[in-house]
């Protein structure tokens, strides 16, 4: 008898391992499970007709049964895993991306290179304090030079060819304007701290100069100022430009509207002073002019010169952004040649 | 400023090497922009002494010298005609490099062979006067074999000093000496001026008479007579050489001599060709002419200052002299002129005659009348050892307004004050003694004469200086410590940190307003560009602006540089549209830039100063994306620009904004129209007008768009304040509308607006449609619109009846038919 129970359990092991090898998709692998151990499946066929056998041979039965369904429900879980496997990796194969190729581009515009320079420098300033102010690129005659010390027919203004539009009215040859329009403005308070960046214009065309060009003017008025507080900010500013090992040096020169003057030059940012092409093998680069603030200029801007004393500087934003860039022509500046300015 | 190293150091002792002084200069404030070398030339030239000369066997032009080479004697082939025996001439030996790059090797010519070659003062590379066809002849003392380098100023060091406009004292070799002197603590050595004169009393041949004083406060005349003109020494020539002035003759040569030496323009005159023996300082009559110098005729006027005889000019004070009274090879007598004249008077003269001198170079920046009898006296010492003659006894000496001395009290505080360091007392002392300026040390200070405004601490040090008259830039005190920073080294101020009372930097409302939108239309993609504030007038036509455009009325330059610079930009545009042809004409198609910058109108009535406005102008052309494998580029169209325009509206916070269609001369005049801000007029956008694009020659379409920054700035509010957040979901409807295709978008959206009530809380407009759906003359516009309710949930009871309002009165509004979806 015992033969018999053997026999019908091994029939259905036998029928289960058929049909699982049969079984390619994880559907086929739910439908045997439906039909050997779903409550309507084999496995439960079998324990109802468990009256068919005796007694002794129920609980053998019993175990057998158990045995097959617990294999056979390992064996369904081992399946379905190896099958969710498979699927999943055609699953990948079938969406994998290059994702070499290029990424949807997203427009990037580019400020002008002056214009980085610029803010660069306004930025550098005005954490120190400095307020930026603007003021008229037409300038009359006075502001531009009468109130800097430079009457007419002075020889300085050789140095400074200008666009006029009548005898009185001309383009600001330089930010210089600034100074005197700034004092006006603010005397008789103290302390006066502030930079003027814009546009200025010269009758001139070259390699090296442009007709219209930018300057940052700087200008400081207080109690006690002196030219080694000029160095120190110049010196601040310098190395917040150029790198903390920058230094500077002075040297003596002459604006109508500073006593002492000084052409600042800083140990050059190519070869770090050791000399080569770009500063000429002089290890320095002249960068901006300066000096103590003329009294007359104090004076006629309403401050008393024996009582405050100021420094000025002015520098050239060109300049900065080709000694930076190492452009070698300025008037790349103002062709706008779309290949250059979107390098920057 | 040339100045030869070895000339130099006829005036000073100089230990230093060229560059060494060139670098203790440029510190000083005389920048040394380079030291070159002067007639460079090698060892292997040397003097030879013509012995013999006899024809050349087979050519009759050549002939074959024998010269005298002090250890040798040589036989070389020579084509001069100007030597003979005898001459000391100058002998290129086998090796020698001619300045050109030839180097001399022993040839045969016409079958004799030479080995060497008699030299001109060409092939040496020297322009020297009267000598240009043949050999040059040695007129100093020198034997056969010597060197030339070791006999004349080969290989000159010359310093180019370029000088700031307020040392005019150091246009001269003394000057640069004084310098020298102050910074080296040597002396000055001055060249000697003393005068042998006789004959005659030169009050008895001429007379100065000067009726201008305020154009020339001193006039000094000395006269020759006997006088040979002829070459100059080998050895002037060459130092006039060095310096750029050709040689003339021994006369004239010797008043740029002297000139170059003492800084002091002189001039000489053809004593009898002066009608009178008189001369008169005067200003020229209106319509007097004169011919200079150069052959040139010029028509004179009252502003300018000129030097007469009895009859009529015979020079420009202190520009050119005449052509008729200049010294020639037929002058006998000469009459000698040192005078000071007045700086601004010389510079309009200069420039309105277009005739920049080195004479009036001088006297622009100041001639110090002090020095002109020690000019007259070197010059006529000179003068007689090169041309003989005989220097008449006494000088005219004319000086109306004597220089009075300048005297400056020092402050020994202000120098601190100034410098952020001090000078131990005899240092200052001896830098000021030593670049020539008197001092006298005051500690008491009681008889100083000081300003009531210059506060004085009792005890303080006070300096008197006295400022010699050729240091006319000395005027105050800053003056003086400027020359004290200067020879004991800039590099000496120390470096503080800048101390005081804290300032906020921060960027102002308006800056901020101009960063903002840089930084909106850089992150849109747009390129920013600068250009020129000037622009060609003849561009509103091509603009087609019409007649009464206020853009016409620009601003005009004097003296632009070009016609296409003539007048201040009143738009953008031109600059935008210079940059889309530059560019499109270098294969770059897709253009989206923008620039912020000024534009310039005429002054209001009684302003002097035009009026300044801020613009952005955008223009686009090109397509869009730029690249995208996924999608393909297309063209750029008027809703690109408007969307970025309305991108910067937003990120400035500007909400109140109405387009309106117009027709704008330089736009298609279907697709473009003006902006307005809180009903304030702030720009245009549109596609530029195809007539003017095809006057171009640009084959896309370009959009532009130019904006005020001033209704922007007034318009926009950088800090929004809060919303509470809605706390109820918010119902969403669609409705589209068929609608004729005259019917405005933004009339429909006001209607809808209007009707929608406190409930609508957003409306868009998502799609437009034309096509088989709609008849042919209409569009259909769709809306999704956004309900909702502070404080409630809304149900489709409360929306439907405001949605069939809405219908209703775009139906009797706009004839607007509801799409039924």
């Amino acid at each position: 008898m015992q033969e018999k129970v053997r026999e019908k359990i091994e029939e259905l092991q036998l029928q289960f391992q058929q049909e699982i090898n049969g079984a390619l998709d994880l559907e086929a692998v739910e439908k045997l499970r439906i039909r050997f151990l779903g409550k309507k499946g084999e496995v439960t066929a079998l324990m109802r007709g468990m009256s068919q056998f005796s007694a002794e041979e129920r609980p053998l039965f019993g175990k057998l049964l158990n045995e097959f369904k617990s294999s056979a429900e390992q064996i369904l879980e081992n399946r379905k895993k190896e099958l969710k496997e498979k699927d999943a990796s055609l699953r990948w194969e079938k969406e994998r991306l290059d994702i070499t190729l290029p990424g949807r581009p997203f427009p990037l515009g580019r400020k002008h290179p002056l214009t980085i320079i610029s803010e660069e420098i306004e930025e550098i300033f005005s954490c120190m304090g400095f307020q930026i102010a603007e003021g008229p690129e037409v300038e009359t005659d006075y502001y531009n030079f009468e109130a800097l010390n430079i009457p007419k027919e002075h020889p300085a203004r050789d140095m400074q060819d200008s666009f006029y539009i009548n005898p009185e009215v001309l383009l600001r040859t330089h930010t210089s304007p600034m100074q005197v329009r700034t004092m006006e403005v603010m005397a008789p308070q103290l302390p006066v701290r502030i930079i003027c960046p814009g546009k200025v214009y010269r009758r001139d065309d070259d390699v090296t100069h442009s007709p219209m060009f930018h300057q940052v003017e700087g200008l400081v008025v207080d109690k006690g100022i002196s030219l080694a507080d000029l160095k120190g900010i110049l010196l601040l500013f310098t190395r917040e430009m150029f790198g903390k090992g920058r230094e500077l040096r002075f040297r003596p020169s002459f604006f109508p509207f500073t006593e002492p003057s000084a052409e600042v030059d800083i140990s050059c940012i190519i070869c770090g002073g050791s000399g080569c092409r770009t500063c000429g093998d002089t290890g320095w680069l002249e960068i901006l002019g300066s000096g103590m603030v003329h009294p007359r200029v104090l004076e006629v801007s309403g401050y008393n010169p024996e009582e405050v004393t100021g420094y000025a500087f002015g520098i050239g934003i060109e300049r900065i952004a080709m000694l930076k860039y190492g452009i070698d022509d300025i008037r790349l500046f103002y062709q706008n040649d779309l290949r250059m300015l979107q390098q920057y | 400023m040339k100045v030869p190293y070895n000339w130099l150091k006829d005036y000073v002792k100089i230990e230093l090497s060229p560059e060494e002084l060139a670098e203790r200069l440029t510190m000083a404030g005389l920048e040394v922009g380079a030291v070159n070398v002067f007639a460079p030339l090698g060892e292997k030239f040397i003097v030879g002494r013509i012995e013999a000369r006899r024809k050349h066997p087979n050519a009759s032009n050549l002939q074959l010298v024998n010269v005298d080479l002090g250890t040798e004697y040589l036989e070389v082939v020579c084509g001069a005609k100007n030597i003979k025996e005898g001459d000391m001439v100058p002998v290129a030996l086998p090796g020698a490099v001619l300045p050109g790059g030839a180097v001399i090797q022993p040839t045969e010519i016409r079958g004799i062979s030479s080995p060497g070659m008699l030299c001109s003062s060409g092939e040496l590379g020297l322009e020297i006067a009267e000598e240009k066809a043949g050999i040059m002849l040695l007129d100093l003392q020198c034997s056969p074999g010597e060197k030339l380098i070791n006999i004349l100023p080969f290989n000159e060091p010359v310093l180019d000093v370029d000088l700031t406009p307020n040392r005019g004292d150091c246009l001269g070799m003394l000057g640069i000496a004084r310098e020298v002197a102050a910074l080296t603590g040597n002396k000055v050595l001055l060249p000697p001026d003393a005068v042998k004169e006789g004959g005659e009393e030169i009050e008895k041949l001429a007379g100065v008479e000067i009726t201008a004083p305020d154009l020339c406060s001193r006039y000094t005349a000395r006269i020759m007579e006997g006088i040979t003109i002829k070459p100059s020494p080998l050895k002037m020539q060459f130092r006039l050489l060095a310096v750029g002035i050709r040689s003339i003759s021994n006369l004239v040569d010797v008043t740029n001599y002297i000139m170059w030496e003492t800084g002091f323009p002189m001039h000489a005159f053809d004593y009898d060709k002066l009608a009178g023996g008189r001369i008169i300082v005067r200003r020229a009559k209106q319509g007097e002419e004169l011919v200079t110098l150069d052959g040139i005729k010029r028509i004179l006027d009252p502003e300018i200052l000129v030097i007469a005889d009895s009859r009529e000019p015979v020079g420009l004070a202190g520009v050119m002299g005449g052509e008729y009274t200049e010294i020639t090879a037929k002058t006998n007598r000469l009459f000698l002129e040192a005078a000071s004249f007045n700086p601004v008077n010389i510079r309009l003269t200069a420039r309105k005659m277009n005739l920049p001198s080195e004479a009036s170079q001088r006297y622009e920046k100041g001639v110090d009348p002090e020095g002109a009898v020690f000019a007259q006296n070197r010059a006529v010492r000179l003068m007689q050892e090169t041309a003989g003659g005989e220097i008449l006894s006494g000088i005219i000496d004319k000086y109306p307004r004597p220089l009075r001395k300048r005297k400056i009290t020092l402050r020994k505080s202000k120098i601190r004050e100034v410098l952020g360091y001090s000078l131990p007392e005899e240092r200052i002392t001896d830098i000021l003694t030593g670049l020539s300026l008197v001092v006298n040390r005051d500690r008491k200070g009681k008889k100083a004469n000081i300003s009531k405004s210059s506060p004085r601490s009792p005890g303080e040090v006070l300096f008197q200086v006295e400022v010699p008259s050729f240091r006319s830039d000395l005027i105050q005190d800053v003056d003086l410590i400027e020359e004290l920073a200067r020879i004991y080294g800039y590099d000496k101020i120390p470096v503080t940190l800048p101390v005081g009372v804290l300032t906020s930097g921060r960027p102002s409302q308006a800056q901020r307003t101009i960063a903002k939108i840089k930084d909106t239309l850089v992150s849109c993609g747009l390129q920013e560009v600068i250009t020129f504030s000037f622009i060609n007038p003849k561009i509103f036509d091509l603009l087609q602006l019409p007649a009464e455009d206020m853009r016409r009325d620009a601003v005009k330059l004097q003296n632009p540089l070009t016609e296409d610079q003539a007048i201040l930009r009143t738009t953008l545009i031109p600059g935008m549209l210079q940059i889309l042809q530059y560019n499109f004409n270098r294969q770059t198609q897709n253009q989206f830039v923008f620039e912020v910058g000024k534009i310039f109108f005429p002054p209001w009535e009684n302003d002097k100063l035009p009026v300044e406005k801020k613009v952005v102008s955008l223009m686009m052309s090109g397509k869009k994306p730029l690249s995208d494998w996924q999608n393909s580029p297309s063209p750029i169209n008027f809703y690109d620009i408007k969307g970025i325009v309305e991108t910067l509206l937003q990120s400035l916070g500007i909400q109140e904004t109405r387009w309106q269609e117009a027709g704008l001369p330089l736009l298609h005049p279907a697709q473009g129209g003006k902006l307005f801000l809180k009903g304030k007029e702030a720009g245009f956008a549109g596609s530029l007008h195809p007539s003017l694009r095809e006057k171009l020659d640009i084959k896309q379409e370009v959009f532009l768009a130019e904006l005020l920054v001033e209704p922007l700035m007034e318009a926009s509010s950088l800090t929004p304040s809060f919303r509470s957040l809605p706390r109820f979901p918010a119902v969403f409807r669609d409705a589209a509308f068929i609608v004729s295709r005259k019917v405005k978008a933004d009339d429909l959206l006001e209607t809808i607006k209007a009707h929608g009530g406190k409930l609508l809380e957003d409306v868009t407009l998502f799609d437009v449609y034309k096509g088989k759906q709609v008849p042919e003359d209409c569009l259909s516009l769709a809306f999704a619109l956004t309900f909702r309710h502070g404080n409630k949930t809304l149900t489709d009871e409360e929306i439907d009846p405001v949605m069939e309002e809405m219908a209703e009165a775009l139906q009797k509004r706009f004839n607007a038919i509801l799409r039924k979806t």
